[in-house]
């Protein structure tokens, strides 16, 4: 019995009757919410905006990683190599490297095709070991693929990255400052946190949650968990793709060093903090570990050391996250009144 | 529709569990494997969910070969088995565990369940439907919502019988399905097993409980040191010299497996009015 | 037969190749032993608590910059230099500092969890790791510091390779660390204890046995192994450095792996097996390759070994094969 088995479960499905007044509240309450954020992040200072971005991007990536690590059970530390081929994609297929300039928007779906390949050709192999093993080959293979992108200098211009990468233009606008981005960021954020949550409320998301309770047990009721895990590692693989293709157009800049383990670790703790499994928990774990290192840049010296003493400090007094297990979107749309 | 084994044997490292075994399993009958601890019962019952490898031999249902098959392939055919140790889904509740069987049927349209909406919905209310049905039949409606951890012994129990029969299987393998229920528990059981016979469905029921497999099964078979050792009715079984050494160690006591098994029923007795639940009742 | 100009041209070959073979074994070893010591470290934690203990790697760091404290002290106190008695005084204390260190963290910050999940134990020693780097790193010294050496820069001849004292020592060193090891864990009670709650902590509850005491005690071992292959690495290297303990680590934890995981004789063989595989790989695939493959590649070969082990045989050599019967499946969190 896990600690979380005394929790109330909060269905998903109440099924029944739908109370349309409910419901209209509910919608309009996040529909107010959408405006507001529309209409006053872009007002906020550059600086600010920019780290809005961030926490918009690192949620892409954090909502991908959720789904192997949160639904499926699987521990993946090196989900950084498919946000690295992602920003790759878009660094050698849109700027001076090779002289390829493709548009923003097919590279995007190249991006992230490439990276769900990679990633259903990485679990292959891999999703038969028992949890540790495959902690410990998923972070040997990111920092596989970190050193090739730094060794490969032909390729990839090595530890000095590529720079002067094309501007993207989606459907003939230039996105040029973090105010663009911001407007293009947050639809696709909600798109893929919405796409998270109707995946785990599916029989998709359903299967994989017997997994994670017991495989073994999951088999037995005829679930065919090598492709329930593979398809889970493609498809964070592939959002993990379009986030590194979104950040390569936003930064304009690559290099092998925003794809260290650490980057791969940022993302777990984003979602080990906020709250394993949980989306709710992986929005608030996104905002808090972006947002609060910045808060600390002043100390930048010890901005690792505190950051450090906080991690070992949230995991002691809080093993299972910030936003608990129950306080999940469902959860949210009844207090909001959708019944 | 008949389940066999053919010279099945299994070989843990220098440990050989299963020593040659032949069983036919006939459909629209309950039969039970009987033996002595370490005689293999649950072994047998692995190999054929594809729990375990098979060393060598055959395991031959509807014509195919379920021993080749990877474990949720062979669940596919209509194999299906509780556990010893039951194995729920102690986070997801009650209706979550039934629901998430239909995983194989659902899971080729799961595009349109995350992409169209309406089409959830749908979905959710046919699966919900089957899953509602299912525990009517066990008495489970009452706790649809509750967590699988949350239910008392008994409940669990039936929760995972009531997971193994929702695709109508047609093999059905219960491994101490008795074990640690109270004397109106195990009669309740009875009922519900008798219930589940069909007449195209094997049902294998592994079993300490001596008075609860002779009132139930139709068949026997006795299994000893990885070998059967003896095949017949119940009446047949109880009569049998070899079945009373095995299991006592000296030839010819009937009137001690009879007190044995009188004891035992005391016990059981003892412990319903005590309404104390125990988790597995001590070997024969 | 050969034509006799190419015999004598094969024959002044031979020595440069014996010497060059030699030589790299003897760096292979050096660096073998060294990983081998921090290796076990990682692999007694992981064998009793199933904890890939990312920390440990600072274990090693900071037993190096103890070390340097001590020596300075016992220098400037005796004025003298370092005689075989302060060395020795100062591994030993050492040895026990980080010991202490290794036992307090568990306390702290891995106990409280061991109840949690599986993954929370191991964030909480990421969480340790920035700390002890970080620290260190600000209030010791940000820079590379010059670690004395404590032994006579005495080097051999042998077949044309040179082999110094100090790559000796730290061969000897560590093999009769061990050899010592060994001998506690197989031969005394404690040691057999240790080894039954490393194997499986439930049944040696069931025993009797009182998995705390052991548990510390490994807390206490591994890293006072570790903290003095940091003392062995930074005399012969020279230096001290905050960041010196993440390569290392990472590399004698991809031994430990090499040699089995919860294997005590694996992570020994698996830290020589990784020196020799790395030395000879970084060694010989630039002449192999006409310098195509630089030995920059020297990381992406440990990790390629890293993954490729655990995608084929995941007990590396000498760990337990778990079968797929006999596997537990437990939710990781």
């Amino acid at each position: 019995m896990t600690s979380e088995a005394t929790s109330r479960a909060v269905s998903i499905d109440p099924g029944g009757k739908i109370h349309w007044l409910g419901r209209v509240r509910a919608a309009a309450v996040i529909v107010a919410m959408l405006v507001a954020l529309v209409y006053f992040v872009p007002s906020l200072p550059t600086y600010y905006v920019r780290i809005i971005d961030m926490v918009l991007i690192y949620l892409l990536l954090a909502t991908g990683l959720n789904m192997v690590v949160g639904y499926a059970g699987l521990l993946d530390l090196g989900f950084i190599a498919f946000y690295a081929i992602g920003a790759y994609s878009y660094a050698l297929l849109a700027s001076g490297q090779f002289d390829i300039h493709l548009p923003f928007g097919p590279i995007l779906v190249v991006g992230g095709g490439l990276a769900g390949m990679a990633g259903v050709l990485l679990g292959i192999p891999v999703l038969r070991l028992r949890g540790d093993y495959l902690a410990i080959v998923t972070l040997g293979f990111g920092e596989i693929i970190r050193l090739l992108m730094n060794n490969l200098v032909s390729v990839t211009n090595g530890p000095q990255g590529i720079s002067r990468i094309d501007q993207p233009f989606l459907f003939g606008f230039p996105l040029k400052t973090p105010r663009d981005f911001f407007f293009i960021l947050l639809p696709i954020a909600i798109f893929a946190v919405t796409l998270a949550w109707r995946l785990e409320c599916s029989i998709l998301g359903l299967g994989w949650a017997a997994i994670r309770e017991d495989q073994d047990a999951a088999r037995g009721i005829g679930i065919n968990t090598t492709l329930a895990k593979l398809l889970a590692f493609g498809l964070s693989a592939t959002l993990g793709g379009f986030a590194g293709v979104i950040f390569a157009a936003f930064q304009r800049f690559v290099d092998p060093v925003s794809f260290s383990f650490w980057e791969s670790l940022t993302i777990v703790l984003i979602i080990v903090i906020g709250g394993v499994g949980n989306l709710v928990g992986v929005v608030v774990g996104a905002a808090v570990l972006i947002v609060v290192p910045e808060l600390l840049r002043e100390y930048s010296e010890y901005r690792m050391l505190l950051y450090g003493c906080a991690l070992v400090a949230i995991i002691l007094v809080r093993p299972g996250g910030i936003v608990g297990r129950h306080h999940n979107p469902a959860w949210i749309m009844q207090k909001l009144g959708w019944r | 529709m008949t389940l066999r084994f053919v010279g099945l044997r299994k070989r843990f490292g220098s440990l050989i569990a299963i020593d040659g075994v032949d069983l036919v399993f006939e459909p629209g009958k309950i039969t039970s494997i009987i033996g002595p601890n370490g005689a293999g019962k649950s072994t047998l019952i692995n190999m054929c969910a594809g729990s375990y490898k098979v060393t060598s031999g055959r395991i031959l249902f509807e014509d195919v070969e379920l021993q080749r098959l990877k474990k949720h392939q062979i669940a596919g055919h209509g194999v299906a088995r509780t556990y010893q140790n039951i194995r729920l889904f102690d986070g997801m509740t009650v209706q979550q565990n039934l629901e998430v069987c239909l995983f194989s049927s659902y899971l080729g349209r799961t595009f349109a369940e995350v992409f169209v909406p309406g089409v959830s919905q749908r979905f959710k209310n046919e699966r919900a439907a089957l899953c509602r049905e299912a525990l009517a039949r066990f008495g489970l409606t009452r706790f649809a919502e509750t967590l699988a951890a949350d239910l008392s012994y008994g409940n669990q129990k039936l929760l995972e019988i009531a997971r193994a029969t929702l695709l109508n299987p047609k093999v059905l393998m219960l491994d101490e399905p008795a074990a640690g229920l109270n004397h109106g528990e195990t009669d309740h059981l009875k009922e519900t097993l008798r219930s589940l016979v069909r007449p195209d469905r094997v049902m294998i029921i592994v079993e300490h409980d001596m008075s609860f497999v002779m009132t139930l099964s139709d068949h026997i078979f006795v299994l000893h040191q990885g070998r059967l050792l003896f095949e017949g009715t119940p009446a047949e079984v109880q009569a049998n010299f070899a079945v009373q050494e095995a299991y006592l160690g000296s030839p010819g006591d009937v009137d001690g497996i009879r007190v044995a098994a009188r004891n035992r029923a005391n016990r059981v007795r003892l412990r319903s009015n005590a309404n104390i639940e125990r988790r597995r009742p001590a070997p024969v | 037969m050969l034509p006799s100009r190419t015999r004598r041209s094969l024959q002044r070959i031979k020595p440069v190749v014996t010497s060059f073979l030699i030589q790299q074994l003897v760096n292979a070893l050096t660096i073998g032993a060294i990983y081998a010591l921090i290796a076990l470290g990682y692999t007694m934690v992981y064998g009793v608590l199933r904890l890939i203990n990312f920390a440990h790697s600072e274990m090693f760091m900071v037993g190096g910059h103890v070390a340097f404290f001590l020596f300075a002290a016992s220098a400037s106190l005796s004025g003298s230099a370092l005689g075989v008695l302060v060395t020795l005084g100062v591994f030993a204390a050492t040895f026990v500092v980080v010991g202490l260190l290794g036992v307090g963290i568990e306390e702290a910050a891995y106990r409280p969890l061991r109840r949690a999940s599986r993954l929370a134990p191991m964030l909480s020693a990421l969480g340790v790791a920035i700390v002890l780097q970080n620290a260190v790193m600000l209030f010791v010294s940000r820079r590379p510091l010059p670690f004395p050496a404590f032994l006579p820069p005495i080097s051999f001849s042998v077949v044309g390779a040179v082999v110094t004292l100090d790559q000796i020592f730290i061969v000897v060193f560590a093999v009769a660390l061990m050899v010592t090891l060994a001998w506690f864990v197989n031969g005394t009670t404690l040691g057999v204890k240790i080894r039954a709650v490393s194997e499986n902590p439930r049944t040696a509850q069931l025993l009797g046995i009182d998995v705390n005491t052991p548990i510390r005690l490994i807390f206490f071992i591994g890293p006072g192994l570790g903290a003095l292959a940091g003392i062995l690495y930074a005399s012969y290297y020279g230096i001290v450095v905050f960041s010196m303990g993440f390569v290392v680590g990472l590399k004698a934890f991809i031994a430990a792996i090499l040699g089995g995981i919860g294997s005590i004789s694996g992570a020994m063989l698996g830290g020589f097996v990784l020196g020799v595989l790395e030395t000879f790989g970084a060694g010989l695939l630039p002449k192999l390759t006409n310098g195509v493959i630089g030995s920059e590649y020297r990381d992406i070969f440990a990790f390629s070994v890293l993954v490729l082990v655990l995608i084929f045989r995941p007990a590396g050599f000498l760990g337990e094969v778990v079968t797929e019967e006999g596997m537990v499946y437990k939710r990781d969190f």
